[in-house]
C-alpha cells in the first residue's frame, strides 16, 4: 500500500521538487548575502543583516503586522459572509442551489487583474461610488476607499470568498440531518442545535477554509498592488519592490522566507488542531 | 401486567393521531390516520417501505408537520409544538449519535437541556447506561464503539430524560441477525420495566409481532389493521394484511360454482370467504398453515423439492401441472424426511385461505 502511494504521488512530487521547491530553495542563500547600496551583493559573503533588519526596522515590522492583520480580517469577514451563504446552498431550496453555486464560482473564472480593475472603477476617488454620492449631495469631498485598508479588504474578501464558501458547503452537507434532529428531540432549540451540534461538526471545514483564505491573503500580490497602490504595502508587494525596484535581493529573499515560514507554521498548527478534533 | 393493555380497556390514551394526513405536493404519504395508543403500550407500525410509517413516527417527534389532523400526547395537542418541547425520545435507524461528544455527554445531552447537573446528572447517565447494559464505556467516543454498542448508547440517550413517549425508527435493521434477536428481547424487557408508551417502526413482521402489544399494519399511507399480533396474524382484516404477514403462497385462480377456488388442473381449494362465481382471484395460503398428511383426506400432490433450514423443512409440492405451492413443517416432525417424488396429501383449513379479487 505504502509503496503504491509513493509511486502514484511520484510524478507530481518530482515536478514540484524540480520546478518549485528547488528554485525556491536556491533563493534561500541570497537572504544571507551582504548588500551594498549602489553596488549590489558582495559575492561569497555571509551575514544575518537582512533578517536582523526585518526584526528591528519599524517599517518592516509594520508591514508584517499589517499583512497578518489583513489576513485575519479577510478570513473573519469571509467566514461571517460565507457561512450563511454556504448554509443557503447546502440546506436551502433545491432550485436555489445551482444558481447560488454558479454565482459563487463565476468570479473565479475572471482574471484577477480584471476583477481588481473593476474595484478600482468602483472605489477610486472619481469612481462610480464617489461620483454617485457626490452627485446625490451626500458627500462634499470623495471618500478615500483605495490605497488603504478598506480597498484591500473589499478586494481580497471578494476574491477569496468563493474558497471559503466551497469549503463550508462541503462541511455543512456532511452534517447528518438525523444528528441535528436527535438534538431537537432531546430539547435543543434551533439556536442550541446550531451552537452545540452543527458548529462543532463543521469546525474542521471552518478551519480548512480559514487556513486557505488566510494563507492566500497574506501571499496575495496583484490585488494589494492594484488596490493598495505604491505606498500602502503588504509583505508580497514589499518583496516585489525589494527585488524589482530596490534591487535589494537579500532583503527580498529574507522577507519571502519569513512569510513562507509564517504560512507553514500556520498550516502545521492547523493540522495539529484538526487532528485533535478529528471525528469519524 | 402481561395482558395487553389495550385488552384491559384502558380509556386513557397516551398518544393519539386524529385524522392525520400528510402530502408532499400531489403525493399523499399519510391518509386520514386515526390511532390511539394506551399509556405504557408498545405499538409497532409495520409496513413496506414508503407506506408512511416513518412519516407518522416523525410527526410525533415534531420533525414532520402533518398537513391535516392533530397529534396528541396525553391530553395535550402537540401538532404545532416544536420538537424540543415535546418530551419524546427518538432512536434513529442511523443511531444519529453526536460524534464529537463522549458516550457520557451523548447520554447527558437531554438531561443537561432539562437543567440536570452535578451528581444527579452523572447518576442518571450511569443509570441509563446500566439499563442498556453498557457500563464502563462512558469516556469513549461513538466512533470507538461497535454497531451494537452505538445502538445501546442511542437507546440510553433517548430514555435518560424520561420521555413521555419513546419512538423507534427501524432501530434494529443495521444489526446482524443474532444481535437483532437478542436486542428484540432486551428492548421489550426494557420497555416493560420503564413502562413508557412506545411506538416502534419496522418493516420486519417477526419483529413487530414478537415485540408489540398491538401492531398497526400500514400500506400506501393507510392503516390496514390495528390489532393484537395474534389477530393480525390469524384474522387479517384486509387483503393486504393477508398477503403481507406470514410466508404466503400466491396462486392465481377463479371462484368456482360451488364457492371454492379453482386453481386450474382440477385443483379446487376451499376458502373462508370466496366471492362471486367466476371472479378472478389470487389465493393466499400461508406455508405454515398447510399440514402434510401421509394419507386420507386433502389435496393430493407430489413432493418436487425439499429444503432443510434448521428448525423447519420446506417442500415444494406439485398439485397438478402448473400448480405448485410451498408447505413447511417442523424439521423434527413425522413428515420431515420426504424425498422428491413422494406422493402426499395436503390438509388446508378453509380459514387459512384468503381469496383476493384481482384488480
Amino acid at each position: 500500500m505504502k509503496r503504491h502511494g509513493i509511486a502514484l504521488a511520484g510524478p507530481l512530487a518530482l515536478v514540484l521538487a524540480v520546478f518549485f521547491l528547488a528554485p525556491a530553495l536556491l533563493t534561500l542563500p541570497t537572504g544571507f548575502r551582504e548588500y551594498v547600496p549602489g553596488q549590489g551583493i558582495t559575492a561569497g559573503s555571509w551575514t544575518l543583516d537582512a533578517y536582523r533588519d526585518i526584526v528591528s526596522d519599524d517599517f518592516y515590522r509594520e508591514v508584517l503586522w499589517r499583512t497578518l492583520g489583513l489576513g485575519l480580517a479577510v478570513t473573519a469577514i469571509c467566514l461571517l459572509l460565507g457561512y450563511p451563504l454556504a448554509w443557503m446552498i447546502a440546506r436551502g431550496p433545491a432550485q436555489l442551489r445551482m444558481p447560488l453555486l454558479l454565482l459563487v464560482i463565476f468570479p473565479m473564472m475572471l482574471n484577477l487583474v480584471v476583477r481588481s480593475f473593476g474595484w478600482i472603477a468602483l472605489l477610486a476617488n472619481r469612481g462610480l461610488i464617489n461620483n454617485l454620492l457626490t452627485d446625490l449631495g451626500l458627500i462634499a469631498a470623495p471618500v478615500k476607499m483605495m490605497f488603504n485598508l478598506t480597498g484591500m479588504l473589499v478586494g481580497l474578501v471578494h476574491i477569496y470568498l468563493p474558497f471559503m464558501v466551497l469549503m463550508l458547503v462541503a462541511a455543512i452537507q456532511n452534517v447528518p440531518r438525523d444528528v441535528e434532529a436527535a438534538a431537537m428531540t432531546l430539547g435543543s432549540t434551533r439556536r442550541h442545535v446550531f451552537l452545540a451540534i452543527t458548529l462543532p461538526l463543521t469546525a474542521p471545514g471552518i478551519l480548512a477554509g480559514s487556513i486557505l483564505v488566510f494563507v492566500l491573503t497574506i501571499s496575495a500580490l496583484v490585488t494589494p498592488r492594484m488596490l493598495g497602490g505604491p505606498t500602502y504595502r503588504v509583505m508580497a508587494t514589499l518583496i516585489y519592490d525589494e527585488y524589482m525596484q530596490m534591487l535589494d535581493w537579500p532583503t527580498g529573499s529574507a522577507l519571502a522566507f519569513v512569510l513562507t515560514a509564517i504560512a507553514l507554521a500556520i498550516i502545521w498548527a492547523a493540522n495539529r488542531v484538526a487532528r485533535r478534533w478529528a471525528v469519524t | 401486567m402481561d395482558a395487553p393493555l389495550a385488552a384491559r380497556g384502558c380509556a386513557l390514551s397516551a398518544l393519539a393521531f386524529e385524522r392525520v394526513g400528510k402530502s408532499y405536493g400531489a403525493t399523499e404519504v399519510v391518509r386520514d390516520v386515526s390511532l390511539s395508543v394506551a399509556e405504557g403500550e408498545f405499538v409497532a407500525l409495520l409496513g413496506p417501505s414508503g407506506c408512511g410509517k416513518t412519516t407518522l413516527l416523525r410527526m410525533v417527534a415534531g420533525l414532520v408537520a402533518p398537513s391535516t389532523g392533530r397529534v396528541l400526547i396525553g391530553a395535550q395537542d402537540v401538532t404545532a409544538l416544536s420538537p424540543d418541547k415535546r418530551g419524546v425520545g427518538l432512536v434513529f435507524q442511523s443511531y444519529a449519535l453526536f460524534p464529537h461528544l463522549t458516550v457520557f455527554e451523548n447520554v447527558a445531552f437531554g438531561l443537561r437541556r432539562q437543567r440536570v447537573s452535578g451528581a444527579v446528572l452523572s447518576e442518571r447517565v450511569e443509570a441509563a447506561l446500566a439499563m442498556v447494559r453498557l457500563p464502563g464505556l462512558a469516556a469513549r467516543r461513538p466512533s470507538e464503539l461497535s454497531g451494537g454498542q452505538q445502538q445501546r448508547v442511542a437507546i440510553a440517550r433517548a430514555i435518560a430524560p424520561r420521555p413521555r413517549v419513546l419512538l423507534f425508527d427501524e432501530p434494529l435493521s443495521n444489526l446482524d441477525a443474532q444481535l437483532r434477536d437478542e436486542m428484540q428481547i432486551e428492548l421489550k424487557r426494557l420497555q416493560r420495566s420503564l413502562g413508557i408508551t412506545t411506538l416502534f417502526v419496522t418493516h420486519d413482521q417477526s419483529e413487530a409481532l414478537s415485540m408489540a402489544d398491538r401492531v398497526c399494519v400500514m400500506a400506501h399511507g393507510v392503516v390496514q389493521q390495528f390489532d393484537t399480533p395474534e389477530a393480525v396474524y390469524h384474522r387479517p382484516a384486509t387483503a393486504f394484511v393477508a398477503g403481507f404477514i406470514g410466508r404466503p403462497n400466491r396462486l392465481a385462480g377463479r371462484i368456482a360454482a360451488d364457492g371454492r377456488i379453482d386453481l386450474g388442473g382440477g385443483v379446487l381449494l376451499a376458502a373462508g370467504e370466496a366471492g362471486a362465481t367466476g371472479t378472478a382471484v389470487e389465493a393466499i395460503i400461508r406455508q405454515e398453515a398447510i399440514a402434510i398428511t401421509g394419507d386420507g383426506d386433502g389435496l393430493p400432490g407430489t413432493i418436487v423439492l425439499r429444503a432443510f433450514n434448521g428448525a423447519r423443512v420446506q417442500y415444494v409440492v406439485r398439485l397438478a401441472e402448473g400448480v405448485e405451492l410451498v408447505a413447511e413443517t417442523a424439521s423434527s416432525g413425522a413428515h420431515s424426511g420426504l424425498e422428491p417424488g413422494t406422493p402426499v396429501r395436503l390438509a388446508i383449513a378453509p380459514g387459512a385461505v384468503f381469496a383476493l379479487p384481482v384488480a
